[in-house]
């Protein structure tokens, strides 16, 4: 469904990936661990289109992607949950999910699909006309999850959701990852610091250092791998 | 009594016709922290737009009314016209540039501008002839305000009420707002916007050319220098507003209009410009952020 071939991608002079590859199936759960400043996020921004990658090629459904900007790649059907869940402050709980359906013109569906999220999280049903910046953290992420899901993307991209959150609300928001991946089709790309949590319900997972991918492999492999233990796993 | 209340409309004209400007400013800051310089410049080409479309419908003998509806039509076209191709010139390669290379780049297109216009049109004041009609029920308030100024208020008016339902209520207002609050977000959700900006700058010159042609017709004279001390007015009033807020922007117009209004009216008119700047450096010391802006000036 995506693959990434050989992608670099600069910060100004800083090459921040240096030649990565990776190839994602649809329906599947895959995660993306490694330590802070390896390239995890640089990798979504360059598969959205935020940070193109100056060398390299990213197919998606087949079709080259990396030239496109990021409003045709979300029309494609991929969505992000950027880190720090980048919730738009000033506008309302409602009015943020609505920009999360932004390219989407079938009106009926859209408020199918908004009732669908509102049974996810009924907190967001309760504070619909509060503003986005006014929730806490964990209703942040899951109102940055739900946005992302009004997009009704094929693909989506999660950037460290479980980041600062109480682990009763990481659990419920993994869940619905898991939900959603199953009862809907959706393929998740996972990336996380938390590689316990993320190879748990991940099917298969890479390992990024320093902008290279090191190791690849299916998830129950990777949480039993010496080194992966003793680098991320903290055993 | 009367006298106060001549000062009074006389303020809440020039406030109006701040606001108009001031709109403008603030749309574009809010969206892409610019101070968007040539925007005073948008404001005398759009005055000049119309003063060039009257003159030839008026040697044509069409209708007044009919000249003006055109007229104005034209300047707001035209100056759109020039506020979207100097963001695409000027603005939009800079962006992701250190903020001050857009900041004089925008002084380089007002500069442009100005003595493109200076050129073309010399400096001289030209008339500016008033197509706005008597109003039958002003007779006996003559004196006191003219039809004109009426206009100005009815027009202004209509302008923030049709501001407010687009940024309020429609999509594109909505994706307006996003993309102001966080702009790499706003690309993700899908929104193209490039678009909205350019969208933001038609916007905001267009309803400065309205200001122009409103404020050209009450003087009855303009030139190319017009666009400068009426956009660093409008600029004073966004910052007293808050700049990036709207209703900031009218309410920083309104309350600049009136002190200058009084302060000519009961003190004096030598130093009305003065005064306004004078103002400018007092709220940057004692409230830097204006009346309803936001006390946080980086963006989360």
């Amino acid at each position: 469904m995506l693959k990434l071939k050989d992608i670099r991608t600069f910060y100004g002079n800083i090459m921040a990936l240096k030649g990565v590859s990776m190839d994602i199936s649809e329906g599947e759960i895959i995660t993306l661990i490694g330590a802070n400043g390896a390239g995890k996020s640089t990798t979504l921004m360059s598969i959205c289109g935020i940070v193109p990658p100056r060398s390299g090629e990213i197919l998606f459904m087949g079709k080259p992607i990396q030239h496109m900007k990021p409003d045709r790649i979300v029309s494609l059907g991929i969505s992000q949950v950027p880190e720090g869940r980048r919730i738009f402050p000033y506008l309302t709980v409602l009015e943020n999910l609505d920009m999360g359906a932004f390219l989407r013109n079938d009106k009926e569906n859209v408020k199918r699909d908004l009732e669908y999220i509102f049974e996810l999280f009924p907190i967001l049903a309760e504070r619909r006309y509060q503003t986005g910046g006014t929730l806490s953290g964990g209703e942040q992420q899951m109102l940055a999850i739900s946005r992302a899901l009004m997009a009704k993307p094929r693909l989506l991209l999660l950037d460290e959701p479980s980041l600062g959150l109480a682990p009763l609300v990481v659990k419920q928001i993994f869940d619905i990852i898991t939900k959603v991946n199953s009862e809907q089709g959706t393929t998740i790309f996972l990336v996380e610091q938390n590689a316990n949590l993320a190879l748990k319900v991940a099917h298969r997972g890479y390992v990024m250092e320093n902008g290279r991918i090191t190791l690849s492999d299916n998830a129950a492999s990777l949480l039993s791998n010496e080194d992966v233990k003793k680098a991320y796993l903290g055993l | 009594m009367d006298y106060f209340l001549e000062l009074f409309l006389g303020g809440l004209t020039r406030g109006s016709i701040y606001a108009l400007i001031a709109l403008g400013y603030t749309m574009v800051y809010g969206i892409i922290e610019l101070i968007n310089f040539a925007h005073g410049e948008i404001y005398m080409i759009g005055a000049f737009t119309a003063l060039i479309v009257i003159s030839v419908l008026t040697m044509l003998g069409w209708n007044q009314l009919a000249i003006l509806a055109i007229a104005t039509l034209a300047a707001i076209v035209w100056s759109s016209a020039y506020g979207f191709t100097a963001e695409k010139v000027a603005y939009k390669p800079l962006r992701g540039a250190p903020r001050l290379s857009p900041l004089i780049s925008a002084i380089g297109v007002s500069l442009f501008l100005q003595n493109y216009v200076l050129l073309a049109q010399t400096s001289d004041f030209l008339p500016f002839p008033n197509l706005i009609p008597d109003f039958k029920f002003l007779e006996p308030y003559e004196g006191i305000v003219r039809s004109t100024e009426i206009v100005i208020y009815v027009v202004t008016a209509a302008v923030l009420v049709i501001l407010t339902v687009l940024i309020k209520f429609t999509k594109l207002g909505k994706a307006m707002r996003a993309t102001a609050q966080d702009r790499d977000m706003a690309m993700l959700v899908g929104v193209n916007v490039d678009r909205v900006i350019s969208f933001t700058f038609i916007v905001g010159s267009a309803t400065a050319a309205l200001g122009g042609v409103l404020i050209a017709s009450h003087i009855g004279q303009i030139n190319f220098y017009i666009g400068f001390i009426a956009g660093i007015k409008a600029f004073v009033a966004a910052v007293l507003g808050g700049i990036g807020s709207m209703p900031g922007a009218v309410l920083g117009s309104l309350v600049l209009g009136w002190t200058e209004s009084f302060f000519t009216g009961y003190i004096s008119s030598d130093y009305e410009d003065v005064f306004a700047f004078l103002f400018l450096v007092l709220i940057l010391i004692f409230r830097p952020s204006g009346i309803l802006g936001r006390a946080n000036t980086d963006k989360v």
